[in-house]
């Protein structure tokens, strides 16, 4: 009996997920989240803007390995190359805008042009890096971004032109913009937040058009099947090579995120382990969906801060991280996402399911049931198609 | 009739081993021509210098590019560039993009043919002609039905058909297909054959078709080129070359017939 109950609870809940969780209230949804998120303790506000720059790491991270099937492992290079550029611009230029726009405003606008610098070095380093780098493909296209994050590395550690303090790297200063009466540290745990969250959703909203873009699909085509691509007369390694500094650029807002975030450019940024945090994000999220990377990034964060409560477990955070890595890898080709969607399915199914569902949760519910089944039907015939081609692979 | 493809002592060696020996051939737009012969004969490889996969170690590769008559070089061309120059191809192992729809299967070969590949600002579907252009191959190839099935659910019956509109979707002057019936069963090689037919009849594009299956190549061709060990051992119409003794003589032995 009450199993019965359970069975036509979900299935009610089911349909109004369908019937009212439209892409707009969902967006609503997520946009009064972010707000309320400012609200949070300072040290939350922190932890929820590092997961954003993360996600967007990871993100632009995936625009080549999950769209293009370009796994990168030197990704940590741009990431670098935005934190950089914007810690020099507001190290050495700071008082050369303060000449020009006046001292009040000087630090927004220095960050400001920090941000466009960073993003400019990170297009030109991709640029020839990406040039080189597409010409091979799977391990030896890991391996040579690998070499060349690394190279990164090298060169910031020895600083030959000067410019990148060495192993200590570059501080941030963010400064605090001062108008007569208004005064606005942008440095602030809430401002830089505000900062980054309109900054990082902008950014997603911009890859999700280029994935749904004629250039998108193409990139599709080509990590199915890069000889079909040529075939039907795409060039596929200047598309790569758009694509990787596509994907650069998107790393290095990032980067220009992460420098004020963590108040320091570090050489870190561009050690292979950093790389390796967009793969593992996007691993653990889903290579195969576009949230994949954001969600991964969420459970990455998360996890390693509810470690870090824990003093015993804390130096063990990499090991806890290896063995969800092992079991996602076995167990869940399509990362949490993957797992999450299977998981609707199973509880809401579709169909056939879904029809026997409403049959015990009652009748007032089958007009919606209905037009629910047949949305949800061509949706998750797709997820399970990925699935399979991750079983086979 | 025209010239559509010309090769001019093609000439392919692995090391000691020549597997493509001075072919010289013309294809002419209005039959559908079968290149045949026994396992190892080179036709693979011949196609594969023909699509600019692999580069010839001597002799030269002339297409028809567009709509005149003039014959373009192609062959230093990479894939991509003799694609574009107007020749497609299927290959013997079918080859689609298996995760994604039929639907965007042809799309992308419509946005690839439209120059359409940087677009990043526009909508992938947003673009009502090349929509309306891969309704109508859809159309055409009887895909209809199965538009937004995903390639890796379909048979393997319906992925050849894929590949087929695929090829045809950038609009090619010639269409190299690579064993078309290879794997099928026979009422699929009855429905392939017939679609061949149709399609020939309908389109400007020029067929040509390697073929193991005989009751195949005899049905469809106008023209039969044997290959037998890197060149031409025979080349004519279906009832003169399938006579032909030293045909026969060639293919002894080997499992092909």
């Amino acid at each position: 009996m009450s199993a019965t109950d359970t069975g036509g609870r979900v299935s009610r809940f089911g349909s109004a997920v369908a019937e009212g969780w439209t892409r707009e209230r969902l967006g609503l949804l997520g946009a009064v989240a972010l707000v309320l998120v400012a609200f949070a303790p300072p040290f939350q506000v922190y932890l929820f803007t590092d997961f954003l720059v993360v996600a967007l790491f990871a993100l632009g991270f995936n625009l080549l390995y999950g769209y293009t099937g370009l796994l990168s492992f030197g990704h940590g290079l741009f990431y670098a190359g935005g934190a950089y550029g914007i810690a020099i611009v507001l190290r050495d230029l700071t008082p050369v805008v303060a000449d020009v726009v006046g001292a009040g405003i000087a630090p927004l606008v220095t960050f400001a042009l920090g941000g466009v610098v960073g993003l400019a070095l990170v297009v030109a380093l991709a640029v020839p890096v990406g040039w080189l780098s597409v010409r091979l493909e799977e391990i030896y296209f890991a391996l040579i971004t690998l070499a060349f994050g690394m190279l990164g590395y090298s060169l910031i550690i020895q600083d030959p032109a000067g410019l990148t303090n060495g192993t200590d790297g570059v501080i941030v200063l963010l400064g605090t913009v001062d108008l007569g009466g208004f005064s606005l540290r942008i440095g602030g745990r809430r401002i830089y937040y505000a900062i980054s969250a309109v900054t990082v959703v902008a950014a997603v909203y911009g890859v999700w058009r280029v994935v749904n873009s004629p250039f998108g699909t193409v990139c599709k085509a080509i990590r199915e099947s890069p000889d079909r691509a040529a075939a039907l007369g795409i060039d596929v390694s200047h598309h790569r090579w758009m694509t990787f500094i596509v994907s650069a650029a998107v790393v290095g807002i990032a980067g220009v995120l992460r420098a004020g975030l963590a108040s320091v450019a570090s050489p870190g940024l561009t050690h292979w382990s950093t790389s390796a945090i967009a793969v593992i994000a996007t691993v653990i999220g889903g290579a195969t969906y576009f949230y994949g990377p954001i969600v991964g990034a969420f459970i990455f964060l998360y996890i390693r801060w509810a470690i870090s409560r824990f003093p015993a477990l804390e130096a063990y955070w990499e090991l806890f991280f290896g063995a969800l890595l092992i079991a996602v890898v076995l167990f869940f080709k399509q990362g949490a996402v993957g797992g999450l969607l299977l998981l609707r399915d199973r509880l809401f199914g579709d169909g056939d399911a879904d029809d026997a569902g409403s049959g015990g949760g009652g009748a007032r519910d089958d007009g919606g049931q209905a037009t629910a089944a047949t949305d949800d039907g061509a949706e998750s015939g797709d997820d399970n198609a990925r699935a399979d081609r991750g079983d086979n692979s | 009739m025209t010239t559509v493809l010309k090769t001019e002592d093609l000439r392919k060696q692995f090391g000691q081993l020549t597997a493509v020996d001075d072919v010289s051939i013309e294809i002419d737009d209005d039959k559908i021509t079968s290149i045949i012969g026994p396992n190892g004969a080179g036709k693979t490889t011949f196609y594969n210098l023909l699509t600019g996969v692999l580069e010839p170690t001597s002799g030269s590769i002339w297409l028809r590019s567009g709509e005149g008559d003039e014959l373009a070089d192609v062959t230093d061309a990479e894939p991509h560039e003799v694609a574009q120059a107007g020749l497609s191809r299927s290959y013997q192992i079918t080859n689609i993009f298996e995760g994604l729809t039929v639907r965007e299967n042809v799309r992308v070969a419509r946005i690839s043919h439209e120059g359409t590949r940087l677009d990043f600002r526009s909508r992938a579907t947003g673009d009502e002609s090349v929509e309306a252009d891969v309704e109508e191959l859809l159309e055409l190839t009887g895909l209809t039905d199965i538009a937004d099935t995903p390639c890796d659910t379909l048979s393997h019956g319906e992925k050849r058909t894929v590949e087929i509109a695929l090829a045809l979707a950038i609009e090619p002057n010639v269409f190299l297909m690579d064993e078309p019936t290879a794997g099928m069963n026979p009422t699929e090689v009855t429905e392939i054959v017939s679609l061949i037919r149709e399609l020939d009849a309908d389109l400007d594009a020029t067929f040509v078709v390697t073929e193991h299956n005989m009751d195949v190549v005899t049905d469809i061709s106008d023209r039969i080129v044997v290959l037998a060990e890197g060149s031409i051992l025979a080349d004519g119409a279906p009832e003169d070359v399938l006579t032909d003794e030293r045909v026969t003589e060639a293919y002894l032995g080997s499992d092909s017939v």
